[in-house]
């Protein structure tokens, strides 16, 4: 059984011989191959050389596409800031909906005309060959709530919450609509599945993200099913509160951040929920030893049961030490 | 005569309306302007805090009472400031160098104004000169810097750096927050604390300077 097969397997409920096995890597993966981020997220052929690279050296059974949420406002027009060595941001001061009356105007970029949102695209077609079917190749795309963020300005889209909530609707109705081109886009280039990063989502407290954004997540996540992919749901942060919501997504897997226990989002999400995750990644993956590492991937196992994939709760920091991450992956290796 | 318990309530339910309007009551009805700050804004902000720490109030919430709270308190600065009335202290905060996230900095720096401290906000992206030039001119005496990313982590060295080539390190207090930052590395890099969250830097601020 191949990455590929074991991840689909784990989605599907059947055997996978051993622990499926999906850390996120991004500013690691460029360092792997001795790469300047700002070459990494703007220069596909880096990216897929990264991913591939370190897949095959600590033996994960995927790649992906994930860089940084700053591509499809880059695309919109919104003005961002490119630094030699770490991720782009978008600027919030000059946030391309500071005005909100510019929504009505605001169009879906072509995913394809060459942009920054293409660039994902040929990266996933290019992971796609390069993986030749033996790791699953994931696609990115933001979730409602944390492209809203970028778009609008995160401090301001949490005050238009009380201020303004069909504001944040018609926002959040706009940027499924993109999510769902971007994603239909890297799924056609060869993406089994697609990362949804709603990182604002574990801001905003159940009652906005029951009232608001969890609707337009299961849109998206809906429309990515239909358009043949899974669905990997990643929010960072303090997601405890809004764990149950989480599970009801439908999200083939729900990637957990450190700060919600596995122990909880399992009883929030029932038995057949695949669960990944979530190592501290700081404290315990980057600072911590190997044994510790060891011990706590396994009591994250043990929490979870069955339908469980080894993860840290983020992205792997760029100066984890390798003994560290490889007591990760070595763990997946050899358990159930 | 205002009824001044309306303010408490206005800046906890983030009322920003409300807040204003009692204050100006409030102003023209000739009552001390540190008694609207002491005993209705600082306990109202403190109560914010303490319902963010137990997750009945989340970021929009936290956010709204502190523009109720600095409704308030724009009405109240010239006041204070003819008075003479003293703050809890003064306090420079930024996000440093590289790292352009502030939501984070501006809870902190929210909550610490909430609770007595006058906050010069530096913004996100801030350069050690910058913050070495806040010292100079504005003498603070805590100096808080934020960091999102682990790869902006160490501007806040860099910044600690700086403030001793300086020659400002020993008139300032500073402390370091931000997700990926840990007590353990604020220790490393020689500052003088940690704050988990902005109900735990406000309590660090207030314990620091009361030790000073």
């Amino acid at each position: 059984m191949n990455g590929r097969e074991r991840i689909l397997a784990s989605i599907q409920g059947q055997p996978t011989g051993r622990l499926p096995l999906m850390p996120i890597t991004m500013m690691f993966a460029a360092d792997q191959i001795g790469a300047r981020y700002l070459d990494y997220v703007t220069d596909y052929r880096v990216l897929a050389e990264g991913q591939m690279r370190t897949a095959e050296k600590f033996g994960f059974d995927y790649v992906s596409a994930i860089s940084d949420p700053a591509r499809e406002p880059a695309d919109l027009g919104a003005a961002i800031e490119f630094f030699p060595d770490q991720p782009p941001a978008v600027i919030e001061d000059r946030a391309l909906l500071a005005d909100k009356t510019r929504l009505a105007a605001l169009r879906v970029p072509d995913p394809l005309a060459g942009r920054r949102m293409s660039d994902r695209v040929h990266g996933v077609a290019l992971l796609k060959q390069r993986a030749g079917g033996d790791l699953l190749v994931e696609g990115w795309v933001e979730g409602p709530c944390a492209e809203a963020a970028d778009l609008r300005g995160i401090n301001t889209l949490m005050v238009d919450f009380y201020d303004d909530p069909a504001f944040v609707d018609d926002l959040f109705e706009f940027t499924v609509a993109m999510e769902l081109e971007f994603a239909k886009a890297q799924i056609q280039a060869g993406a089994d599945i697609i990362g949804v990063g709603d990182a604002a989502a574990s801001l905003v407290g159940p009652k906005f993200y029951q009232g608001h954004v969890w609707a337009y997540e299961k849109k998206l996540i809906q429309g990515i099913h239909d358009l043949g992919a899974k669905v990997r749901l990643h929010i960072c942060g303090n997601t405890r509160r809004i764990l149950e919501g989480m599970g009801r997504t439908g999200a083939d897997i729900v990637d957990l951040d450190y700060l919600a226990p596995v122990a909880a989002a399992r009883a929030a999400m029932g038995p057949r929920q695949v669960l990944l995750g979530n190592l501290e990644p700081v404290g315990v993956l980057r600072n911590g030893s190997p044994e510790i590492v060891r011990d706590t991937v396994a009591a994250c196992h043990r929490d979870a049961g069955e339908n469980y994939i080894a993860g840290a709760g983020c992205e792997v920091c760029r100066d984890t030490p390798e003994a560290n991450l490889r007591a990760l992956c070595e763990y997946a290796h050899v358990s159930r | 005569m205002p009824e001044l318990r309306e303010l408490y309530d206005a800046i906890l339910n983030g009322d920003h309306k409300t807040s204003a309007a009692v204050t100006r009551e409030a102003i023209d009805a000739g009552i001390e302007p540190m008694e609207l700050v002491s005993g209705y804004m600082v306990p109202a902000m403190d109560e914010v805090g303490k319902r963010f720490e137990c997750e009945d109030y989340f970021i929009p919430e936290l956010l709204l009472s502190a523009r109720a709270m600095k409704a308030a308190l724009e009405l109240l600065r010239p006041l204070l400031a003819a008075s003479g009335a003293k703050s809890a202290g003064r306090v420079v905060i930024g996000t440093v160098k590289g790292d352009l996230h502030d939501i984070g900095k501006n809870i902190v720096g929210a909550m610490l104004e909430g609770g007595g401290f006058e906050v010069i906000d530096l913004g996100a992206d801030v350069a050690p000169q910058k913050f070495i030039a806040a010292i100079k001119e504005r003498n603070p005496q805590l100096i808080c810097l934020s960091a999102l990313l682990t790869v902006t982590m160490p501007s806040m060295k860099t910044t600690i750096e700086a403030f001793k080539e300086a020659g400002v390190r020993d008139g300032v207090k500073v402390i370091v927050g931000g997700a990926p930052v840990t007590a353990e590395f604020a220790r490393e890099i020689g500052a003088d604390g940690f704050g988990e969250n902005a109900t735990a830097a406000v309590a660090l601020a207030r314990q620091l300077l009361q030790a000073a």
